[in-house]
């Protein structure tokens, strides 16, 4: 979703141009912003602040309670320290979902538009394979996808993306449907506009709103599902960490070493939180007919 | 509690086809039950399993949980205890040399059967059901799992109700065994029907203690008592054989009192801490007949230099596996024959962990550490990928264990887990594995014979028809096992499956981490429960389980 | 209109050819078969094995199983469990009703829940009850729904020792209370959610609708809130929510997979899982048939409800 698509006053800066401005009054926005920042910075810089390597097994210090020999998470059954292994999980989980959701954002809008705005049978090709695609149970796909495939963080993360576009395409689609007829639309086609001017100048930008609230939502699902699929150990391999292989097994000693499951637990939740708030704060701040006079 | 309870005796050794003749009283069901006056079966006990039950009848393929459930409906015409002694159960006396049941050739067999035993539905039991029953076993129209020792049967009489006969092709010592978990099905209940789908297997009709009442698809299965049974039992109404795919809800229903016992797939090893501080608990330590290993796969070029398979044991600390990630409950071991066995080989040279000496031996072997760590030799790397179960944690954390330790002596190991239909499928049976961490049982009941898994002829990689999945190739135990198989007397039969163990233990076509030992958790009050080395499901006596 | 449902259906049709092919396709093609449960039994040989897939037929070329099993799909037979040998409807429909009660139960409350929150929302944007709800929304989008259950599980379960930590019913009971008791957690861990989901949705579409000419229009005409609330916003925000639930009613199958797992809810979510996990590909095949037909069904009724409901959208 670049901002560059909607009709900006040329002479005002950044700062002042009116969608930022919206964003930076809202204060969930700056709040999920700053989550996002803190999450993003603690992953990539922690590791190097921590004495411990994420890696690093001393099987004979396993469970060690948080804040107790320079642990401050505790440790895993291995005795390998959370804290740097949470940072470093941190990297891969938020690069996945991420990616996940720009890749499946970019498809999903791409064959909605053109599906809503085309109709005929362009449009009911794309949307019977958006059908067939939610037809899929996402797990199904992503089980037996991962039984083909070797799990690196790549191949899951185009996995994720691949059983994800269909919610945008269809929610897309309904939209530019109703869109299509606007007199706006209806202008740009009598004055000989082409279709991809028309499709992509014109319309999306007026159903961005939506593409954003059902981009936030992607990104909360990328990373939910990298988790769950990660926890059912079909995802990220050991002993590459990722949030979702974190959690994998440490249901089994949540009486036992309740850290292990809270703190992986805890960075998901922030994280997917932090990016619905902003999420949240750009399609207020993008919304694009509220902006009109 | 563990060893003494299960250590086997000479005596239960000599009960295979041994032409020493030994009168043993036998442990009849009668006498099991002599000390507790048969009353009127009373109550119910929940038993959870990991897994569903879904097969009834006992000879189609099926998997362990559902043998779970065929104890409780069928009877074999004897089975094994747990001091490995044959005891009769639908035969009158188990067959020996001695009794004139098994000729001195061992090829002519003749049983006499119990009288008065009638099946579920009424119909009395005879010899034309347990011919029926060895004849379904061959029926070329029929699926049958298993048809090894009931190939070698011919000539089967039916000489009375009571009394059957056969002749056998050739010597076959662990067939005694085989008999012992071959239930006996009814030959009326298949007339006119489907062998492969008829209403039977739906609506079970056996002569065991418990018949099928009532079943709910992946919830639950519901036995009542059989009040007809011959036998001594059964004691309760009712038995609900819960299933629970997870065993931390498993336990956690062991706790809360939703379940009475807690059996198949047992408490996880990281619960047994806790779980022996919990009041009304009663916890039991199980040998299981299965031993855990890294399993290689010898066609690959990297594990062909024996020294290699040398220098990977010894880098592998089996000692903090067992302490630490296993919280010491499993038996470490050298061996693949379980240690409750009479041929069990307790002088197989022990493990050390020796990371120096580990690295020395690559080294002399010419494995030099290459620009990235790794070393190589002649070009390749010492790298390999090691798989299970995915969602196994303890093994996941094995594996993480022993990567980190390789690694210091320059190997590589990659970590590749896989689904259970994938991991179990070509993938293993296929040997298309390098190293796979995996539990496996090479012997079946009391019998030491384990050609299928390690005859040179039984890997499915190069054709053949077993799982010697290690694609395990040495003319030493091809001959040893060969000589095991046509040998009756259990006392020259040690000899030669010590040294089979010393060989294996030596060309270490798998690593040996420990056998398994299961930790069967159960409500204070319930009785009866036998753990039983020789009979690796559970509610092989069922029939005797009871609340005090 | 007929027209355009006379199309739909054979467009419908092609699709669940398509999705039939695509999945018996990929999942015989996938690594691994039924067979490999049984490879670890103890005296197990490939010999048995490779002899009962063959006469079961698995070892038949590819597109014939397929067209064998398309013929008996289409005479009704849907084939028999593997595991089993159940018939695969029996099967499906035996895990059914526990699905239903579980997804009933979540999406009436989700549904006038969500709806509810979201509505009121939009109506008084940036008040402090839409912060309140939309940090609620967010936190509950966020938490992975295995992780809630557990964590439910253990407070409420093990902790506090209220309400049962899994299962459908108490074995032995089974009656319509003891369900119910069993109903609230795993309800409640896959409401939170869906709540979130259509609270997040109704928002947004009620302040689509705000922002509109029409919505402005009628305020400048002194219409009460009330009115605009009942006359126009409903009525325009239905559309996106009729799509929503066109899309959320085939997640049957997928939705409640995560809490059935964690629960040991014997519904089809879990049913899937086992199934894929031994490989039983009628059962497979069966549960994934069913839900796109659910699919198909469901997407069809939106597109005609929501043509219905808004004019403005051509049928072609």
């Amino acid at each position: 979703m670049s901002t560059a698509s909607l009709p900006l006053a040329p002479k005002t800066g950044f700062w002042h141009n009116r969608a930022v401005k919206r964003f930076r009054s809202n204060l969930l926005a700056k709040i999920g912003l700053f989550m996002v920042v803190a999450l993003t910075l603690a992953c990539f810089v922690g590791p190097y602040l921590l004495p411990y390597d994420e890696l690093f097994i001393d099987v004979r210090n396993r469970f060690a309670p948080p804040l107790t020999g320079g642990h401050i998470f505790g440790t895993d059954p291995l005795g390998r320290d959370i804290a740097a292994r949470l940072f470093h999980a941190g990297q891969i989980s938020l690069m996945v979902g991420f990616m996940a959701m720009i890749i499946s954002t970019v498809i999903g809008t791409v064959v909605g538009v053109v599906a809503g705005y085309r109709g005929g049978w362009i449009g009911a090709v794309l949307m019977r394979l958006v059908d067939a695609f939610l037809a899929f149970p996402a797990i199904f796909l992503l089980l037996v996808l991962a039984a083909f495939i070797k799990p690196s963080p790549l191949m899951i993360t185009f996995i994720i993306a691949i059983t994800s576009w269909m919610e945008v395409a269809r929610i897309v689609e309904a939209e530019v449907k109703t869109v299509r007829e606007r007199d706006y639309v209806m202008a740009a086609r009598s004055l000989g506009l082409s279709s991809s001017w028309i499709m992509f100048r014109e319309i999306l930008p007026n159903v961005i709103a939506p593409i954003v609230v059902a981009a936030t939502l992607t990104v909360a699902r990328s990373i939910l599902m990298e988790a769950y699929v990660s926890f059912l150990g079909y995802g990220i391999q050991a002993p590459t960490p990722s949030w979702g292989n974190m959690l994998n097994g440490a249901q089994q000693y949540l009486i036992q070493a309740p850290w292990m499951a809270i703190v992986p637990g805890l960075a998901i939740t922030i994280a997917v939180t932090g990016f619905n708030f902003i999420g949240d704060g750009l399609r207020d701040a993008l919304d694009v007919r509220s902006q009109k006079k | 509690m563990l060893q003494t309870s299960l250590t086997m005796n000479r005596r239960k050794a000599l009960m295979f086809l041994s032409a020493a003749g030994v009168t043993t009283a036998l442990p009849s069901l009668t006498q099991l039950g002599a000390a507790h006056a048969q009353t009127a079966p009373a109550g119910q006990m929940v038993v959870g399993f990991s897994q569903e039950p879904t097969v009834f009848h006992p000879h189609l393929l099926h998997v362990e949980c559902d043998e779970g459930v065929h104890y409780a409906i069928f009877d074999p015409l004897f089975d094994v205890d747990e001091k490995g002694e044959y005891f009769p159960i639908l035969a009158k006396d188990v067959p020996t040399v001695a009794n004139g049941g098994i000729s001195e050739d061992g090829l002519t067999w003749k049983i006499q059967l119990r009288d008065g035993v009638t099946w579920h539905d009424g119909k009395p039991f005879t010899a034309e059901d347990v011919k029926f029953t060895l004849e379904l076993m061959m029926n070329p129209n029929f699926q049958s799992w298993r048809r090894a020792g009931h190939e070698l049967i011919e000539e089967i009489t039916v000489v009375s109700p009571t009394e059957i006969t056969w002749k056998m092709k050739e010597l076959y010592a662990p067939y005694l065994a085989i008999l012992a978990s071959t239930f006996i099905v009814p030959k009326h209940a298949f007339e006119g029907q489907d062998l492969n789908d008829g209403p039977f297997n739906q609506a079970p009709i056996g002569t065991g203690a418990y018949k099928l009442k009532n079943r709910v698809p992946g919830d639950h299965i519901e036995l009542e008592a059989n009040t007809e049974y011959f036998g001594d039992g059964p004691y309760l109404e009712r038995v609900v054989i819960k299933y629970i795919p997870d065993l931390t809800v498993m336990y956690t229903q062991l706790k809360t009192g939703d379940i009475d016992v807690l059996a198949l797939q047992w408490i996880t090893p990281d619960n047994y801490a806790e779980a022996q501080t919990i009041a009304g608990l009663n916890l039991e330590l199980m040998g299981a007949p299965f031993v855990e290993g890294l399993s290689l796969n010898l066609q690959r070029p990297v594990f062909q230099d024996p020294k290699v398979r040398e220098a990977l044991y010894l880098a592998t600390d089996k000692a903090t596996i067992i302490d630490v990630l296993y919280y010491g409950v499993q038996l470490a071991t050298e061996s693949y024959m379980p240690q409750q066995s009479y041929f069990y080989n307790p002088n197989l040279p022990a493990h050390s962990y020796d990371l120096e000496k580990a690295a020395a031996l690559l080294d002399e072997a010419g494995w030099a550490i290459g620009d990235d760590g790794v070393r190589v030799k002649d070009g390749l790397r010492l790298s390999f990928t090691c798989s299970t179960t995915a969602g196994n944690h303890l093994r996941e954390q094995t594996q993480q264990f022993i990567q980190q330790s390789y690694k210091e002596i320059g190997v590589e190991m990659l970590i590749s887990n896989l689904p259970p239909a994938v991991m179990w499928g070509d993938h293993w049976m296929l040997s298309q594995f390098d190293m796979a961490l995996a539990a496996l049982s090479l012997v079946s009941g009391p019998d030491p014979d384990s050609s299928d898994y390690l005859r040179s002829d039984a890997s499915a990689a190069i054709g053949g028809t077993g799982q010697n999945t290690w694609v395990y190739q040495s003319a030493e135990v091809d001959e040893l096992l060969a000589k095991g198989a046509s040998m009756v007397d259990p006392e020259q039969r040690k000899p030669v499956y010590e040294r089979l163990q010393e060989v294996v233990r030596q060309d270490l076509p798998c690593l040996p981490l420990f056998q398994h030992v299961n930790i069967r958790g159960s409500k204070v009050g319930v009785q009866g429960l036998v753990p039983n080395v020789n009979n690796r499901v559970d509610t092989w006596n069922i029939r005797s389980w009871r609340w005090a | 209109m007929i027209r355009f449902l006379l199309g739909r259906l054979w467009q419908s049709a092609i699709l669940l050819l398509l999705v039939s092919l695509i999945g018996f396709m990929v999942l015989h093609l996938a690594p691994g078969g039924p067979m490999s449960r049984f490879a670890l039994t103890p005296g197990m040989t490939k010999e048995t094995l490779d002899r009962i897939a063959e006469e079961m037929g698995l070892n038949r070329p590819l597109i014939v199983q397929y067209f064998d099993w398309l013929w008996s799909l289409i005479q009704g037979d849907w084939g028999q469990s593997f595991r089993d040998k159940r018939d695969v409807l029996a099967v499906i429909g035996s895990h059914l009703y526990a699905t239903l009660l579980l997804m009933g139960g979540s999406t009436v409350i989700s549904m006038l829940l969500g709806g509810w929150i979201g509505v009121r929302s939009a109506m008084r944007q940036g008040g402090s009850f839409d912060y309140a709800m939309t940090i609620f929304c967010f936190v509950a989008l966020s938490i992975p729904t295995f992780w809630f259950g557990l964590v439910a599980i253990f407070i409420f379960s093990l902790w506090l020792g209220w309400l049962p930590a899994g299962n459908m019913i108490t074995v032995g009971d089974g009656s319509l209370g003891d369900i119910l008791i069993h109903l609230i957690l795993p309800t409640i861990v896959l409401a939170l959610v869906n709540v979130a989901i259509w609270a997040r949705y109704m928002r947004a579409a009620t302040l689509e609708v705000l922002g509109q000419d029409f919505i402005r229009t009628a305020k400048a005409k002194g219409l009460s809130p009330r009115r605009i609330m009942n006359k126009h916003i409903l009525g325009n925000a239905l559309v996106p929510m009729i799509t929503l639930t066109g899309m959320q009613l085939p997640t049957l199958l997928g939705g409640a997979l995560v809490t059935e797992t964690v629960f040991t809810w014997p519904g089809m979510g879990r049913l899937f899982l086992d199934s894929l996990g031994y490989n039983d590909y009628p059962v497979v095949m069966g549960l994934l048939m069913f839900s796109a037909i659910l699919v198909v069904v469901c997407n069809l009724l939106a597109d005609v409800i929501v043509a219905l409901v808004d004019p403005r959208i051509r049928l072609e």
